[in-house]
């Protein structure tokens, strides 16, 4: 077996010309199928970490048809017994309550329309919350932060008075004067367009809404994938009887499908490109093959067995194809690894302005391998070679020596 | 001929002019003065709030709320399609604006939109007696949208009592022709002068379990109503 490796490793080495160009056929293939692997993990991660951050969190907790119906009548009552019951679930990091009520603004005479975000100011400024990278003084009681679209389209500057009118959760007209503290610059769409966010507390007085809040939104310990089991033990938890309690898949049902379908798309991508790699290793074999008649027919008549030729060419197509693969991996590896250290940023021509599910992608992405992505390719292109050299193999190994070598 | 109905003197259907005029009449006039009670049902709560409301002409209205104290002296104005709300507790008024008409008004299931129509069945639709209702019974009249008028009802359906003097039940369809919500009339009265329901029931058929009722508690149709009445200043003067 070991002189039919040499045999077949010394064979690849014939025609270095044409190993070489194979050998870049399949490195190509493989830095591909590397490179897709790497954007998409950055991709997922920075849409995941951004979506599952600010926006949603990793579990959310409403009141029922909270969701549909978005009547501000919907609300969680008790938020602070609930509160402390969720922080103390294992795996959550954190938990806040939000108020979302919709209102009339103005400044003078002309209304328009914003959304009241009550949040706990203090723990939105962490990582990960609402207000994440908020530089300067929490605005106190009725003052609110502007979202930056709504400010330049309304022209509202900081120190101005707004006015709010909405509907309080009793049915009575919620009405209150906020100042301005802030302009806040944010990813959030819903927030930068027409977002009055205040204290917690000043919306729950406004509103009406004393120990209540529409949602509770939760941070697990650990990844936005657990979701669903933090869910669930969130939800077996004391107080939380008659809330829907869901983890961001749920909330957002077609950004998970969303991923499935990018995953799709990259083995999509991976099979042509096998598929590609699988021609140059059937045209090598072949032209290796052909060119060998005579020589391969001098080790049939010599006795080699029909079996151990086939043994060695196959073993050559397989060589040939690891090998490439393995180049493949080293410089797609590297590519892969300046390209995260660096980081890339896919929406940075121009302004434009990518809103996925509400929040709008600005920051560079950083792709990254998994060990599990070197792996489809080796056993890959090692099937796909020996299918593509089996042809060459079987007609070398039916060869009549006689024939073969009077050619 | 079995049914003892068909055995009664059917009614002559009514007559559609009369009829629509009337439609278009019952509430208006030059100027008017009306206290009413909302209530607004939720599945959740019901609150009664009662207001007093000034009119002028088709295209002015000034409605103030006097119950509950909370929200006493809050106003909405009117003057053809603007619509402004007064807040005292905060001494602003606010013009609500375009992206918002279709909002809710006072958190009933009114519209903003629906205090700035003033469409006229006469004008903006073509009626048809389409025949006998079963629930409830009496005439059934359809109205449809006249082509190029703009509004949110593609067809709206009355019914009438027997002689065809007061409305039922009126059914609005939407754009898209699906049915979305039924007002009922009751509580007929004798008010001022005019034989008129006093009592609206909306129902918007998008939001189960919501329901507001408008009921007149007191009318004058020949008030005394000048046109300042409906001026900003005039809406911010304390009332």
């Amino acid at each position: 077996m070991s002189s039919t490796f040499v045999i077949a490793w010394r064979n690849l080495g014939r025609n270095r010309r044409r190993t070489a160009l194979a050998l870049a056929a399949i490195a190509i293939a493989q830095v591909s199928v590397l490179a897709i692997d790497g954007l998409m993990h950055g991709f997922v991660d920075s849409t995941l970490d951004s979506l599952t951050g600010p926006l949603m969190g990793h579990v959310q907790i409403h009141a029922p048809d909270f969701r549909e119906e978005r009547a501000p009548d919907l609300v969680i009552d008790d938020v602070d017994m609930r509160l402390t019951a969720v922080r103390r679930v294992q795996g959550v990091a954190s938990a806040h309550a939000r108020i979302y009520a919709p209102a009339l603004a103005a400044q003078d005479v002309e209304g328009f329309a914003v959304v009241a975000v009550g949040v706990d100011f203090e723990a939105e400024r962490a990582h990960g919350g609402l207000l994440e990278g908020l530089r300067g003084q929490t605005p106190g009681d009725r003052e609110a932060l502007i979202g930056e679209q709504l400010a330049r389209q309304q022209g509202i500057e900081v120190g101005d008075e707004l006015a709010l009118v909405g509907t309080a959760t009793d049915g009575s007209i919620a009405n209150d004067l906020v100042r301005v503290a802030g302009i806040l610059e944010t990813p959030m769409e819903m927030i930068s367009r027409s977002g009055v966010v205040m204290q917690l507390e000043s919306a729950q007085e406004i509103f009406a809404m004393p120990d209540m809040a529409h949602e509770i939104t939760v941070r697990g310990t650990g990844a936005p994938a657990d979701a669903p089991a933090l869910a669930a033990r969130i939800r077996r938890a004391p107080t939380m009887g008659g809330l829907e309690v869901l983890p961001w898949m749920e909330l957002a049902p077609e950004l998970a499908s969303f991923f499935s379908i990018a995953g799709l798309y990259g083995y999509f991508v991976m099979l042509i490109v096998f598929l590609a790699a699988a021609a140059g290793v059937a045209n090598t074999m072949l032209m290796a093959t052909f060119e060998r008649r005579r020589e391969l027919g001098m080790l049939l008549s010599l006795g080699t067995s029909p079996g151990r030729l086939v043994r060695i060419i196959l073993i050559e197509a397989v060589l040939l194809g690891l090998f490439g693969v393995f180049i493949g991996c080293v410089i797609g590896g590297t590519i892969v690894a300046i390209q995260g250290a660096v980081g890339i940023n896919p929406w940075a021509s121009g302004d434009a302005n990518v809103a996925i599910y509400g929040v709008s992608f600005n920051e560079a992405m950083y792709p990254r391998l998994l060990w599990s992505d070197y792996v489809p390719g080796f056993i890959g292109v090692s099937v796909v070679s020996i299918l593509a050299a089996l042809l060459p193999a079987i007609h070398a190994a039916r060869l009549e020596p006689v024939e073969a070598m009077r050619r | 001929m079995s049914s003892p109905t068909s055995l009664q003197a059917q009614p002559a259907p009514p007559n559609l002019e009369q009829l629509t005029r009337r439609l278009d009449d019952m509430w208006s006039s030059s100027a008017s003065i009306a206290r009413m009670e909302v209530e607004i049902v939720t599945p959740r709560q019901t609150r009664t709030m009662r207001m007093r409301v000034w009119t002028r002409g088709e295209d002015r209205a000034l409605i103030v709320i006097e119950d509950p104290a909370r929200d006493r002296g809050t106003a909405t104005l009117r003057r053809d399609r603007n619509l402004w709300n007064y807040l005292p507790r905060i001494s602003r008024t606010i013009r609500v604006p375009p992206s918002m008409m279709l909002g809710s008004w006072m958190g009933s299931d009114l519209t903003n939109d629906d205090l700035t129509q003033s469409s006229s069945y006469m004008d903006d639709f073509t009626g048809r007696v389409v025949g006998r209702s079963e629930s409830p019974s009496g005439w059934l009249i359809r109205y449809e949208a006249r082509e190029g008028v703009v509004g949110l009802w593609r067809r709206i359906e009355f019914v009438v009592n027997d002689d065809g003097t007061l409305p039922l039940e009126a059914r609005y369809f939407d754009r898209r022709m699906r049915l979305a919500r039924t007002m009922r009339f009751t509580e007929v009265r004798e008010m001022d002068g005019r034989r008129i329901p006093t009592r609206m029931i909306l129902i918007p058929h998008d939001r189960e379990g919501h329901r507001t009722e408008l009921h007149y508690l007191d009318m004058d149709f020949d008030a005394n109503v000048p046109e300042r009445t409906f001026s900003l200043t005039e809406l911010e003067r304390g009332r």
